[in-house]
């Protein structure tokens, strides 16, 4: 045992032990890493494959009750259109996305013309994220940066928590990390959009912090506030399944059903910039919070 | 001839955990079960270990640490530390202590997959969020299960390469 702790395989794991605490205490100060960057670089090319791939497995051809020569003239026959076909479709599935991105793009622009946004295709999701947080194949080199809020033409879906060149991280509305400032329009009711283990796992939000005297009604909708910078105003999150009396104190909260199936979402927005952004976030500053962005109320 | 093996396999070994990676990663691929999806780097890792040295265990269990921690996009190093450590005495065990079969990588699996799931409950949830029991039962818990149905599957895919390589070095 004591020949154990002299050998060079034990050495050799001390080194790396300490090299590994040097690399979390880095990165959990400074934020993201090179490394991290690096294995961005090699893996998004591949993720975005392999995320295609399995999207067009998904529409597999049923071959069930063929006999094997019908198989084969059915080969040979789709070889040759194939050839003449391929050089056609090269670009075709991705002009064909692209061009769905930008039509949906489009409809958001012109709702809302003075945000700038960027397409974005959803090409990882890890399995180890509590909250379903989730990867896309834009970083900074388009222009994305930690804070960017990630929307859907349907409403907000989250925020990118990491930004490196090729890639960028998103956590979602489920997030317990992030909170949104938000409103109902219709009862003039403000609060706060969290989210904790529980509701996410129902894939529901809470409308925190509305007054005791609250009335909210199911199907009410609920918008950003734009309160704090951090969200353009106006952008939808959900509307209201139900309400109830918070546990602790006098306020009530609402149930929110998200307007996107947060969970399952392919294409995203990312705004880039927007009017207010960035106005009265004093003291917080997002590229040293990597967990999330809070909009101050 | 030997070292031309050995460089052989551990650029399979490399390149199997960034297929399992991308695999893991990829939306829709594995089906959800209970809200959670399988972490496949772990059992690699781990049945890697069983075959191989201290010190190259230790070395695949960094990688694909580092492979977990940029998924997660949390803090970078805390499963490459986790993993090299489990690894390096996995390797240990294996060579002084174990047989390696399929039942021996099956128990190994269970401790050493049980110990990160908790390491990761405890130290990137249990002080950060609320409602840690929760957690643990409705997604740390089905991740392990769900992790575990994958021991033995890579465990054959592993033993496989590394007795092809192997067989080939003598």
């Amino acid at each position: 045992m004591k020949d154990f702790f002299k050998s060079s395989p034990f050495r050799v794991l001390l080194i790396t032990i300490v090299v590994l605490l040097g690399l979390i205490i880095f990165t959990a100060s400074a934020g993201g890493s090179f490394l991290a960057g690096l294995l961005g670089f090699v893996s998004s090319p591949m993720q975005g494959i392999a995320t295609t791939v399995t999207e067009n497995v998904t529409e597999f051809l049923d071959l069930d009750g063929m006999s094997k020569d019908e198989l084969k003239s059915l080969i040979n026959s789709l070889k040759d259109s194939n050839a003449q076909l391929q050089q056609k479709l090269a670009d075709y599935e991705s002009v064909k996305q692209e061009n769905e991105q930008l039509k949906i793009q489009l409809d958001i622009t012109s709702q809302r013309p003075e945000n700038r946004s960027i397409a974005a295709s959803v090409i990882g999701r890890d399995p180890n994220d509590v909250f379903s947080g989730f990867s896309i194949d834009k970083g900074t080199l388009e222009g994305i940066s930690v804070g960017d809020p990630v929307i859907t033409n349907r409403g907000l879906v989250g925020i990118v928590t990491q930004a490196y060149a090729t890639t960028s991280k998103v956590s979602c509305l489920l997030s317990e990390d992030v909170k949104v400032a938000a409103v109902c329009i219709e009862r003039q009711e403000s609060g706060v959009i969290t989210s904790n283990i529980m509701t996410a796992s129902t894939g529901l939000l809470r409308f925190n912090y509305l007054s005791g005297d609250a009335v909210l009604e199911e199907g009410d909708i609920v918008t950003t506030s734009g309160a704090g910078g951090t969200y353009p105003e106006g952008i939808l999150i959900g509307e209201v399944k139900s309400l109830e009396k918070a546990e602790n104190d006098i306020s009530k909260y609402a149930v929110v059903q998200p307007s996107e199936d947060i969970s399952d979402v392919k294409d995203v927005f990312v705004i880039v910039s927007f009017p207010g952004k960035g106005e009265g976030q004093s003291g917080v500053d997002l590229s040293q919070q990597p967990e999330g962005g809070e909009d101050a109320e | 001839m030997r070292d031309f093996n050995r460089v052989i396999r551990f650029l399979a070994y490399v390149l199997e955990l960034l297929v399992l990676f991308m695999l893991q990663e990829t939306p829709g691929l594995l089906p959800m079960i209970f809200g959670v999806r399988p972490v496949l780097i772990f059992p690699a890792v781990i049945t890697i270990a069983m075959f191989e040295d201290e010190v190259p265990a230790m070395a695949f269990g960094v990688v694909g640490g580092l492979f977990c921690d940029f998924g997660l996009s949390g803090i970078m190093g805390f499963h490459a530390l986790v993993l090299a450590v489990l690894c390096f005495f996995v390797s240990i065990l294996s060579r002084t202590y174990l047989q390696v079969n399929g039942v021996t990588a099956v128990i190994t699996g269970i401790w050493t997959i049980g110990l990160v799931i908790c390491a990761q409950w405890f130290f990137l949830y249990y002080f950060s969020y609320s409602m840690p029991e929760y957690a643990f039962v409705h997604h740390y818990l089905p991740k392990y299960f769900y992790t575990m149905i994958f021991v033995p599957l890579v465990y054959l895919l592993n033993r496989g390469l590394s007795q092809a390589v192997r067989v080939q070095e003598n």
